[in-house]
């Protein structure tokens, strides 16, 4: 009913982030991580006897999908992909070389972390705003008997089953996720509506809570579940709205119960597997009490955009919209929404 | 939709697919004068609000309640003009001309209310007589249900039906 397109559209405005082309921040705060790497990697190699193998960079996540969002804090989160040219078979522990390039960063900030996926750099100098940058490491395609990419996982003193190598490939998963809708229009409101999820996400669950649902999970139920809605299709005209109401209810009826060792019960989770090798649910790691809290969020998402539609008044839809998305979700004056009258004049009046 | 009704506003479907809703801080003031107990008097007033630009609804954002000067009893209610058409002025003047007068509104002691006779006969007036843009409404609050008519400058007066949530 209420139609809010244009506030939607001024909402994503707000909060896109652009790619790394388009963002000179991003861009910088990128690139001072690999100078940091080009002059440092040879020496720690040397240190160890060891020949620093060629290597590139690769930008990936949101920024590289142009799905990206503000952050809230300033806390702005950039993924590298750092490729070396080596094999999986030469360098058999992953997090080898992971130390490696922990220890050609360390130091450069105040905290520099080892970590599962990737070795992270926080920054918190003083009037900078904080923001991390994640480092994953992989062993490049090429290199590789079977033609396939790798990502190094594991960190120090992890057991050897949790360090390995795990078949990846960022740019295929962004390929594979983009091309299911090849036109431009559709295209652009796909994108819209993950970034409506993650503002949804940063302004619904405290910050860096372990709890929050991560962007690539958000981006594949899109990915899986979105359709282009429309108000004029012909026009070409979108309903962000409708197929963000549309979308939350199919994931809402997805959840499927699973039986949980940790519980002894069975729960209700999201299972968000990634459509390329290696196939895993991305949301593997939430426990089961992090997706009841999903699942009652998503629930309360799901009104906002339910009574967003079915009431007349815009101003009433935004504010409404406003409560789920946070105070970047413009609402519109009373006098914006309304056209212009002249005076009224009226009698008394009798009713019984 | 939702178990609970108060947070919605009142949502009528008028001819042509248009809408005509009633903000939920109207609906709150309404329903304080819903004749539940036997002793309560008829009351009523003004409609005050928006016309959408996209012409997709018109929204009452606002009312006016029994003023001094008009006249309750149990089944009757006198509203007078001069203080009513003060608050009409008031808000088209500080809204720029986008709050303007949408019709009027009144309680009715009956479950499922209808206009009487006395009702009728002063909408048809009003709607010859009076200024306004149109169209205007007529709102009667009953003890279980809200209705509302749409009315227009030929006297034509539809019945306008609820949208249930």
């Amino acid at each position: 009913m209420a139609n809010v397109q244009m506030q939607f559209e001024q909402f994503n405005d707000t909060i896109r982030l652009g790619r790394f082309e388009e963002n000179a921040t991003l861009r910088e705060k990128r690139d001072i991580i690999r100078r940091k790497l080009k002059a440092n990697l040879p020496v720690v190699f040397k240190k160890y006897n060891e020949i620093c193998p060629e290597y590139y960079f690769l930008d990936q996540g949101s920024y590289e999908m142009d799905t990206g969002t503000k952050p809230l804090d300033g806390d702005y989160d950039i993924d590298q992909g750092l490729y070396f040219l080596v094999s999986i078979t030469e360098w058999p522990d992953p997090v080898k070389l992971k130390e490696r390039v922990f220890e050609a960063l360390d130091g450069h900030t105040n905290r520099v972390e080892l970590r599962r996926s990737c070795v992270t750099v926080f920054y918190s100098c003083n009037d900078e705003p904080l923001y991390h940058v994640d480092v994953a490491v992989y062993s490049e395609s090429s290199m590789n008997t079977d033609g396939k990419s790798y990502h190094a996982k594991g960190k120090q003193h992890s057991l050897p089953e949790n360090r390995y190598w795990e078949v990846s490939n960022p740019q295929q998963l962004s390929d594979t996720i983009f091309d299911k809708f090849p036109g431009a229009e559709d295209r652009k409101q796909f994108r819209r509506v993950i970034r409506y999820w993650k503002r949804w996400k940063v302004v619904n669950f405290t910050a860096g809570g372990a709890s929050a649902p991560n962007g690539i999970g958000l981006t594949l139920l899109t990915y899986y579940h979105f359709q282009p809605r429309y108000t004029d299709a012909f026009a070409n005209k979108h309903n962000d709205l409708r197929a963000m109401r549309e979308l939350v209810e199919v994931v809402l009826a997805s959840f499927q119960l699973v039986y949980d060792e940790d519980e002894k019960a069975y729960v209700e989770r999201l299972i968000v597997k990634l459509p390329i090798e290696p196939w895993n649910d991305v949301f593997d790691r939430m426990t089961a009490r992090q997706m009841r809290t999903l699942k009652d969020k998503m629930t309360v998402l799901k009104d906002a955009l339910v009574y967003a539609e079915g009431v007349a008044d815009t101003r009433a839809a935004c504010e409404r919209l406003q409560m789920v998305f946070g105070k970047d979700f413009p609402v519109p004056e009373k006098q914006e929404t309304a056209s212009v009258h002249p005076p009224a004049i009226t009698s008394s009046g009798n009713s019984a | 939709m939702s178990s609970d009704r108060s947070m919605w506003p009142y949502t009528f479907v008028r001819p042509g697919g248009f809408h005509f809703e009633i903000s939920v801080p109207v609906w709150l003031i309404m329903q304080r004068f819903q004749q539940s107990e036997m002793h309560m008097a008829e009351a009523g007033g003004v409609l005050l609000g928006r016309h959408l630009r996209d012409g997709s609804a018109i929204i009452v954002d606002d009312i006016t309640t029994p003023l001094s000067g008009d006249r309750r009893a149990r089944v009757r209610f006198f509203r007078a003009q001069r203080r009513h058409q003060a608050i009409i002025d008031e808000a088209w003047r500080t809204s720029n001309g986008t709050c303007t007068y949408l019709g009027e509104w009144h309680t009715h002691p009956e479950p499922i209310p209808t206009p009487s006779a006395v009702d009728w006969t002063d909408w048809q007036r009003r709607l010859i007589s009076d200024q306004y843009s149109e169209p205007i409404f007529f709102v009667i609050v009953g003890t279980k249900h809200t209705s509302a008519w749409e009315g227009r400058r030929d006297g034509g007066i539809v019945p306008l039906s609820l949208i249930q949530r």
